[in-house]
């Protein structure tokens, strides 16, 4: 038994897994009410890359991987495929949402008016050193406006369209049990707009603000113009089955809309939201919605390249599974190799040096 | 009567892990599969427990595979106890409570990662292969849209051009695996990563191999008696790896795939990549009862 005692896989990876969570200690609802509470933006990313909202479970996930983003997303969305789904929320206006900030960068003030909400945006990014010399930060007190704004505001395309500047709304004649859903249908081009929404919506921040980036900076053909960015909840209605419509609850979301230029006679609009509050990642994603049209195949701005490579599992998962052995792959190009080399050597061929073709693998 | 005896005891996850929707898609993708021999078959593919790229195409159709009675072996680089080989094993037989095996012969379903074993498989087995890219156009068009298009078509052109092109410049086709094999007369499939030495194992096999690629969301079959053809010249026949003459040093056994091992003081040493068929050698050497299967290659000619 030789041969098997000089391998031994079985054991090694437990004991690996073991080293990586003997690291992380141990971990207990505190922990995961800490990140829940300190990491709200964290808790949003992995929720919307996830495609499932649920802030104590992506704290777990967070608390679980000690804050290794890929494998917290792999693990809710793991636990989430299993989930049967139960039923179809009510679709939402923009001007239902219980809006917290929303601002256009496209007029100087819109209807309803720019409404700041939470931002780092004009902050100085300084680093808090105080805290670690023993002074706690604390906040501020918000000063209240003298009139609050009001919870709902209305969406500035609504405005454009009554001015004709905006091409009129296609009412959507669709079942709510037949929206294409990504999380159960493999993605197929040209992909349906449902299926690019929700593959931009769960995209992994980082890809996707990489590629919207390229199509910003120059790649693209279409210079984003933020008509409308909107951090809100959004009540999820859903129907009792005697009937009655309810609120099974909030859910933090996020949406952007960018436009560019003219086309057929309208403003044309690029389109991202997500779950939690994203801003960065709505902002590129609507940037690539709004290129896509007119993108060459191939091109990073095509929706074939930038929905498949913006997908935070696949991407991920790829990118370490060659960690994996490969030595029988590997084996079988050494042979070709030295084939061709002593062939070339009996001098009846040139061995250039070309670089071997070999596909991913 | 009450709706506690009616309802099974809850459970965090369904029998053997996807729900029941997700095994619906997959049986149907499946079937259409066996159908259309090497043609790629669209379909969800659920996140599992593992990283993407790790086995996940190939352990969702054995998820659907697999029940209490099934005996699972599962092999990377054609070892049982490669680590993910191994984690893969413990997950589908805690999730389903299928057996676990290293040996073939006893394997009702076999999940391979670029290798087919060598003793030859029953038709009463399931070969399942991982697949990390489905599309053997890939090299010549990136863009899955118009290589779809292009199978359509059966339009095989620029891979044949590619092949033509390495005999013109380094006098021999080049491809190490994953060759690109022509199924049924019809579609060109990748058999997925597995060596020249394994493709003709595919060619007419009393067995089923479904070969799916979780991360790229496409799989595909070749059914029992199907022919798989690599792409060959008639002038310029297919060529394995040279293996046939090497020696295993561990189990003495030659004619069969072998992992090369460097050695410190320069040159090479050989171990027979079945690792199994390695370890019941040995044992058979050792005076223990052990059988051995019939195997595709008999002292390193292929003879199936």
């Amino acid at each position: 038994m030789a041969y098997v005692a000089t391998r031994g896989g079985e054991k090694a990876i437990e004991q690996a897994e073991r080293l990586f969570r003997q690291d992380l200690g141990t971990i207990d609802a505190d922990r995961v009410e800490a990140i829940r509470q300190s990491m709200p933006y964290l808790v949003d990313r992995v929720m919307g890359e996830a495609s499932l909202y649920d802030e104590e479970m992506a704290a777990l996930a967070l608390a679980q991987t000690g804050g290794e983003l890929s494998e917290a997303v792999l693990v809710l969305r793991a636990w989430r495929t299993t989930q049967p789904r139960l039923t179809v929320a009510a679709p939402l206006l923009q001007r239902d949402l219980l809006t917290q900030r929303r601002i256009s960068a496209a007029f100087k003030d819109i209807p309803g008016g720019q409404i700041l909400g939470p931002t780092l945006d004009y902050s100085h990014r300084v680093l808090a050193t105080d805290v670690l010399e023993g002074t706690p930060f604390v906040p501020p007190a918000v000063d209240p406006a003298e009139t609050a704004a009001p919870m709902r505001q209305p969406s500035l395309a609504d405005w454009q369209r009554e001015q004709g500047l905006v091409g009129p709304a296609q009412d959507s004649l669709v079942e709510p049990d037949d929206i294409p859903d990504l999380t159960r249908e493999p993605l197929l081009f040209p992909a349906s707009r449902a299926h690019r929404l929700q593959s931009l919506a769960r995209a992994e921040t980082g890809g996707v603000l990489a590629l919207g980036y390229a199509a910003m900076r120059g790649y693209g053909n279409a210079h984003p113009t933020v008509n409308e960015l909107r951090l809100a909840q959004a009540e999820v209605t859903v129907r009792h089955p005697s009937g009655t419509p309810f609120s099974a609850g909030r859910v933090r979301v996020c949406q952007a809309e960018v436009t560019s230029k003219e086309k057929g006679g309208y403003l044309e609009l690029g389109f991202a939201a997500s779950f939690g509050w994203n801003e960065v990642k709505v902002i590129a994603a609507a940037t690539l919605d709004l290129n896509s049209a007119e993108a060459p195949v191939g091109s990073p701005v095509h929706e074939e390249f930038y929905l498949y490579h913006s997908e935070s599992v696949e991407a991920s998962g790829f990118c370490i599974h060659f960690k994996l052995p490969h030595y029988v792959t590997f084996q079988s190009v050494l042979d070709a190799m030295r084939d061709a080399k002593a062939m070339a050597a009996k001098g009846d061929q040139d061995v250039s040096q070309e670089r071997q073709t070999e596909p991913a693998e | 009567m009450s709706l506690a005896t009616l309802t099974r005891p809850w459970a965090a996850t369904s029998y053997g892990f996807l729900d029941a929707s997700a095994k619906r898609e997959l049986r149907r993708k499946m079937l259409k599969a066996i159908a259309v021999p090497g043609c790629q078959m669209p379909y969800a593919s659920r996140e599992v427990p593992m990283a993407r790229g790790w086995g996940t195409g190939g352990l969702q159709v054995t998820l659907t595979l697999v029940n209490p009675r099934s005996t699972i072996k599962v092999i990377d680089q054609g070892a049982d106890d490669g680590v993910n080989a191994a984690s893969i094993r413990r997950f589908i037989s805690r999730v389903s409570g299928a057996t676990e095996t290293w040996d073939t012969l006893a394997a009702s379903i076999v999940q391979s990662r670029h290798r087919i074993p060598e003793e030859t498989l029953r038709e009463d087995q399931v070969l399942v292969l991982q697949v990390p890219n489905p599309e053997p156009l890939r090299g010549v068009e990136p863009n899955m849209s118009i290589a779809r298009q292009m199978h359509a078509d059966a339009d095989y052109g620029r891979l044949w051009l590619t092949l033509y092109e390495q005999i013109v410049r380094k006098g021999r086709i080049m491809q190490g695996a994953a060759y690109p094999s022509l199924v049924n007369g019809r579609h060109v499939m990748t058999p997925s990563p597995i060596p020249r030495w394994d493709v003709p194992k595919l060619n007419m096999a009393k067995h089923l191999t479904f070969l799916s690629a979780g991360r790229e969301k496409r799989l595909h079959a070749v059914p029992p008696y199907t022919r798989v053809e690599p792409l060959v010249f008639s002038d310029r026949p297919y060529r394995v790896e040279d293996h046939a003459e090497l020696v295993c040093r561990r189990s003495g056994i030659a004619g069969y795939f072998m992992n090369e091992i460097p050695q410190d003081q320069g040159g090479s040493v050989f171990e027979v990549s079945d690792s199994n068929l390695g370890i019941k050698a040995i044992r058979q050497a050792g005076g223990e009862s052990v059988e051995i299967g019939a195997t595709w290659y008999e002292d390193g000619e292929y003879s199936a």
